[in-house]
């Protein structure tokens, strides 16, 4: 259930969204939402205007056909196997287009895109009490490309293939291996023998050709979420080319691969075997989508600004770079065009329970960095903007503004005198004692991903500690081992950052703050209150009740900031570019990027 | 000859096997874990075991070196059990990011590298001994100031610099010809060279620099040979003398480097595919790292070194034909 | 021997622009080379007898070039004539022997290729069996062995006198009437050398060429030259037939030239002489006679020695430029060892 970004939690534009989709069926407020730079109420943080991108993200002038180019400057695509599909992009795009799931989210700007629906399934699952059996049947007249139907069979192949480690690499996400009742040694179909097929086949039943029965080895109240997931989808047994099935899934969805000339361009186009009838998620417009790789960055942004030809019917797959962001937002010339919207990340700090056993000290230390500075340096508000909690805006019915603490500067700087004022009260308190010792003497040794983003900001966090009397130690990691080294020696200040599976808490809290949970670091569990926030946690992952559910994550978000676990960064954001001939083209909130299948052209 | 011809041959496989091996080992070397760089978004320590075994890092590095020269025999399988790939012989790896087998990769993207190539070789050429020639011709004139200038500025200019810029200028503030991308010659003959102007412009304004300072200096120096003279004193005809005496004996070295310069380029150009959107092995090489795959990356560096290494064996073989002096027996 | 004569130059002045100033190479020399005559220009290096050779060539060329004076090479003034009349005659009536046979060959055709060039240049229409004769001809006639099948050898394969042997087959391949040899033999082993003189002296007896032979070495002079010019400082200060120059000389530096040779006939007595000092510098050429710093019959301080240029006048046998009255060089002259 590990999912992390190894780099500085505020990313600069241009990063891809790496959550995957999830969401709830009543829609909520996202909270105040006024322009940036405005002052508010100190201890309301400031939210911002989503620019939703105009005329682009409707229906206005659409015809139906045309072609829709994507541009892109990687290679290719990282997979097409539904199976091994992990980035929010690629699940916008192969989920709009070519992979159905048994459920999926409604395609629909902003919180209405949030609620579940069923797509291959008759509806969003029925749960047992427990919420350990889980049971969906398929609709009529759903099939793959070449005609044949889609049956459990499918479903049941598809999802086993998870195991597959030697084929899949365990690129996709392996929640079918966490979640779901198969032995231990299950190898994937394979290599499997026949008896391993049989006891797979009771973790993942078909009681009919119509009807799946998922067995959970736990309780998990949003299980028809998780299936939401590609990795859940169908592949036929017969298809199936093993590594090279990324490269050319079977489709059944209203596109289908034409042709995919590796490093150049991938064609989808109109899969005639679709029928409208069969599938009430997607609406499909376009005849054709070219997915163009290879393009030189640099040239991207310009080519989209300029907006000539071809481009006039293009979206782009990562957003813009920095350096496009000043001409882009400057004035209203690509109001209706441009987006500028959350991408689904949450930066933070972890703090070591074990050795800042200090809530004074902890509030110090957030109420004395002076973010406003160090979002400045990264690349100013566009970045960002700073996070009230540990849940993302896009997460729409669990989202809430904290109540932030006392003292906490609502523009971002640092409040000094309120810090060295707590600083004081933890001076005094003899339970602070070790911490506080440890904080203004030996100092506090914060491990970070080692980047050159890093090495402009981190004398700004040295020097906002250092003002009020606290020492910090950098201590840079390579990327790549940053976790590895979080989990065998942890800092005092740990900087993680985080994106939800699916659209739902139940991908937040629990792996961030639950030991062994897949991303908790700190040491909480040495807290006394520790055994209380479990038990409050376990309740809320098994209430089934939606609007129920969502309260409790509201409300453990609210006691985890009071409690200064882990000092909340910034709600990462992303600005986009699209063609001007680009109609509904949104911010599809549980995946960070455009539902592609539902895009259209104006004339 | 033949003799001369042979033995350089043997040497060059030779050769080849050591820069082969030293390759493989040196990528083995790296100081980072080739199966951590492989794993995606689940990074935990048992996926990256998983990926050693997968990928065969868990071998010792001779024993891999052994089934990687094995392959290039035989081919090689990879994968497990129903779901196993075969790459048929000479089988230089398998990518498991981009799910091909190498050598299909590389004979797909060596056409586009060597279109890039020749295409630029002549007109850096053309554009580098002609221009050489003239300077050299009108020494101390305004041709000669003109050219060198031209050179000067050439050899400053860095070639992501004059790619990024021809792009920009080119496809987009002034649009005259379309978005770089690549067009096979067999497909469409027109529609190939139209995309590769730019690119062969780029190569050969960045390197015919080097060629004009050369030829300049090359043909100042044949002229005031003494059999340059004797050639006069025989009432040669100028052009003539020229071409038959001058140029003949300038071209000499010029051509050798040409040909190894020809080879690094068969490598490829790793930046000027790239701005331009050109599928060949220069951009194969660099997509490979950026992506940390490892079997792309060790093949494209043995496909740059054997074109180094042949060409380097051409060019000796070739030096024998081209100046009669250096001729054994 | 003809009344007209198939040279005369008259008044050849050549100089050189160069950054460090004006260098006077050849300063008013005048001479005839009459039809079938061997004449010699010894002088020591920097005396200008190379230029003058490359002069009557026109192979002096450049924008730092000028050349005044005329050439007259049977009766037409070569100065007068275009480029390309000039290359027509270019291998055809005039022809070149170089110092160094290697470098004077291009290493990248056969040596058959080269001789047939040289007759091609000037019989364009000449068909391929017709100038293969030719070449084979050519190169028996100067002595190469097996010429049939060694014309596809390259410079390189042969030894210094062969090379230098097809070097005269290339400048004797359309009969010119005028062979100018520029240091023939330099470059060669002395035995060697005697082969070549040879070869020179026979295909002139053979064929009625005019050869002007430029060397510094008065052993060559003597062997194969009828007349000498004797050149200093990028002028003609003594000619005379080479009987006079070697038995009679009439100038001092003539005079220092034979001294520092050592004749076979004073077996054993005395020593070589030298000239003191060195040649002068072409571009400060001193005032007046040039060899006046290094003339031991200098007449002084205040004298036309150090003011005027002599000029060429009659002394007996030979003309020489000194200032001298005649009967006190024959004098002095006598006085000196001989």
């Amino acid at each position: 259930m590990k999912k992390h970004s190894a780099a500085l939690g505020v990313l600069v534009g241009g990063a891809i969204a790496l959550a995957a989709c999830g969401g709830t069926s009543k829609s909520s407020d996202v909270g105040t939402t006024t322009t940036v730079g405005s002052a508010s109420d100190s201890g309301h943080v400031l939210a911002f205007a989503e620019e939703t991108g105009g005329v682009s993200a409707t229906n206005e002038g659409i015809v139906e056909g045309g072609t829709l180019n994507i541009l892109d400057y990687n290679s290719g695509a990282s997979n097409l196997d539904p199976q091994r599909i992990y980035t929010g992009a690629d699940l916008a795009l192969l989920g709009s287009t070519v992979l159905r799931t048994l459920t999926s989210y409604k395609m629909a700007p902003g919180k209405d895109g949030t609620s579940l629906v069923a797509d291959l399934a008759t509806d969003t699952g029925t749960a047992s009490a427990d919420a350990k059996t889980w049971t969906f049947t398929l609709r009529d007249g759903i099939t793959f490309e070449d005609g044949s139907p889609i049956t459990c069979a499918d479903i049941q192949y598809g999802v086993s293939r998870t195991w597959a480690h030697d084929v899949t690499a365990d690129d996709g996400p392996l929640y079918a291996t966490q979640y779901l009742d198969v032995p231990e040694d299950y190898p994937g179909p394979f290599t499997a023998t026949a008896e391993q097929e049989a006891a797979f086949s009771k973790g993942v039943e078909c009681r009919d050709p119509k009807t799946i029965v998922f067995h959970l080895k736990l309780s998990v109240s949003d299980f028809n979420y998780t299936v939401s997931l590609l990795a859940f989808g169908p592949v036929p047994k017969a298809a199936d080319t093993g590594d090279k099935y990324t490269l050319r899934p079977m489709s059944s969805g209203p596109f289908k691969i034409e042709t995919y000339d590796e490093g150049k361009a991938l064609v989808m186009v109109r899969n005639d075997k679709w029928s409208q009838a069969s599938d009430p998620v997607r609406t499909p417009h376009l005849d054709r989508i070219v997915w163009h790789f290879g393009l030189a960055e640099a040239i991207i942004d310009e080519r989209m600004i300029a907006d000539q030809g071809d481009d006039q019917a293009a979206i782009t797959y990562a957003g813009l770079a920095s350096q496009s962001l000043q001409t882009v937002f400057s004035g209203d010339q690509y109001a209706d065009r441009r987006t500028d919207g959350y991408n689904g990340f949450v930066s933070y700090t972890i703090m070591n329970l074990k050795t800042v056993n200090c809530l004074a000290i902890r509030k110090a230390i957030w109420l004395a960095i002076d973010r406003e500075a160090i979002r400045t340096a990264v690349g100013g508000p566009f970045t960002g903007t700073f996070a009230s909690g540990f849940i993302n805006p896009r997460l729409a019915v669990d989202f809430a503004e904290a109540t932030l603490p006392e003292g906490l500067n609502a523009d971002g700087t640092a409040n000094t005198e309120a810090a060295k004022a707590l600083m004081a009260q933890a001076k005094d308190d003899p339970k602070c004692a070790s911490a506080y010792k440890l904080a203004t003497e030996t100092g506090l040794r914060f491990d970070h991903g080692a980047s050159e983003a890093w090495t402009k900001v981190i004398s700004i966090w040295i020097d906002s500690l250092k003002a009020v009397g606290i020492k910090l130690i950098d201590n840079p990691i390579e990327p790549k081992d940053l976790f590895a080294a979080f989990s065998s020696n942890p800092g005092d200040m740990m900087r993680g950052g985080w994106a939800p599976d699916w659209n739902n808490a139940s991908t937040v809290i629990p792996p961030l703050f639950i030991k062994d949970g897949g991303s908790a670091y700190g040491n909480f569990w040495d807290d006394p209150d520790y055994p209380g926030f479990v038990e409050r946690v376990n309740a809320a992952l098994v209430e089934v009740d939606r609007a129920k559910q969502a309260s409790m994550w509201k409300a453990l978000n609210q006691w985890l900031v009071d409690q200064v676990w882990s000092i909340p960064g910034s709600y990462t954001r992303a600005q986009f570019l699209v063609g001007s001939k680009v109609r509904n083209a949104y911010n599809w909130y549980p995946c960070g990027w455009y539902a592609v299948g539902n895009i259209g052209l104006a004339a | 000859m033949l003799y001369f011809i042979l033995r350089r041959a043997v040497f060059a496989v030779v050769l080849l096997l050591a820069v082969s091996l030293c390759t493989y080992v040196l990528f083995s070397a790296l100081p980072s874990d080739p199966a951590a760089l492989t794993c995606g978004k689940n990074c935990t320590t048992e996926v990256i075991e998983r990926n050693r075994v997968r990928l065969g890092y868990d071998k010792p590095i001779l024993e891999q070196y052994g089934l990687f020269m094995e392959g290039i025999v035989k081919g090689r399988t990879y994968g497990p059990g129903e779901a196993a790939v075969h790459c048929p012989a000479p089988a230089l790896g398998y990518s498991f990011k981009r799910h091909q087998c190498v050598t299909a990769l590389i004979s797909r993207s060596l056409p586009v590298t060597i279109s890039v190539s020749v295409g630029a070789f002549v007109l850096w050429m053309l554009l580098g001994v002609g221009l050489g020639v003239l300077a050299a011709l009108k020494r101390g004139r305004w041709q000669d100031r003109v050219a060198t200038g031209f050179s000067v500025i050439g050899i400053s200019l860095p070639t992501f610099f004059v790619a990024l810029l021809a792009v920009l200028i080119f496809t987009v503030w002034w649009p005259v010809l379309d978005f770089p991308s690549y067009t096979g010659i067999l497909a469409n003959p027109w529609k190939w060279a139209k995309a590769l102007v730019l690119p062969w412009s780029t190569l050969a304004v960045v390197s015919a620099s080097t060629y004009v300072r050369m030829t300049r200096n090359g043909v100042i120096e044949v002229m005031s040979e003494e059999f340059v003279r004797l050639g006069l004193a025989k009432g040669v005809r100028r052009p003539v003398l020229i071409v038959k005496y001058v140029l003949r004996a300038a071209l000499v070295p010029i051509v050798t480097i040409a040909g190894l310069d020809f080879a690094a380029l068969l490598g490829g150009a790793v930046i000027t595919e790239s701005v331009f959107n050109l599928p060949g092995v220069g951009k194969l090489a660099i997509e490979a790292v950026v992506d940390s795959d490892l079997p792309v990356l060790v093949a494209t560096t043995l496909v740059a070194a054997a074109f180094i290494v042949l060409a380097n064996a051409v060019v000796d073989v070739c030096y024998g034909f081209l100046d009669p002096r250096v001729r054994e027996g | 021997m003809t009344d007209t004569p198939l040279l005369r130059v008259s008044d050849l002045c050549v100089s050189f622009r160069t950054p460090d100033g004006v260098v006077r190479a050849v300063d008013s020399v005048s001479f005839d080379v009459h039809a079938g005559e061997t004449v010699g220009i010894v002088g020591e290096s920097g005396s200008g007898k190379s230029v003058t050779a490359n002069a009557l060539m026109r192979l002096n060329f450049g924008a730092q070039v000028s050349t005044t004076g005329s050439i007259l090479l049977d009766g037409v003034d070569l100065g007068s004539l275009s480029e390309e009349e000039m290359r027509l005659r270019r291998g055809r009536d005039i022809a070149m022997v170089f110092q160094d046979p290697l470098s004077a060959l291009n290493p990248f055709y056969s040596v058959g290729d080269q001789v047939a060039e040289a007759y091609r240049v000037h019989h364009p229409k000449a068909r391929r069996p017709e100038v293969r004769d030719v070449v084979v001809e050519s190169l028996g006639r100067v002595g190469i062995p097996e010429p049939i099948k060694r014309m596809q050898s390259f410079p390189h394969e042969f030894s210094g006198g062969m090379r230098q042997r097809i070097v005269i087959a290339m400048a004797l391949v359309n009969s010119p009437r005028l062979l100018i040899a520029d240091e023939p033999t330099t470059a060669l082993d002395v035995t060697v050398q005697a082969q070549i003189l040879e070869l020179i002296q026979r295909i002139q007896q053979e064929s009625g060429t005019a050869v002007l032979l430029i060397t510094h070495d008065l052993g060559v002079i003597a062997e194969t030259t009828e007349r000498v010019i004797v050149m200093y400082g990028g002028r003609v200060v003594e000619e005379a037939s080479v009987e006079s120059v070697f038995e009679q000389p009439t100038h001092p530096y003539t005079l220092g030239l034979l001294g520092s040779v050592r004749s076979l006939d004073l077996a054993g007595r005395g020593s070589l002489r030298a000239i003191p000092g060195s040649p002068p510098s072409l571009i400060h050429l001193p005032t007046g006679c040039a060899f006046r710093p290094r003339c031991r019959f200098e007449l002084g301080e205040g004298s036309p020695c150090g003011t005027t240029v002599p000029t060429l006048s009659v002394a007996g046998h030979s003309r020489s430029a000194c200032h001298l009255d005649v009967t006190e060089r024959e004098r002095l002259i006598a006085g000196v060892d001989g």
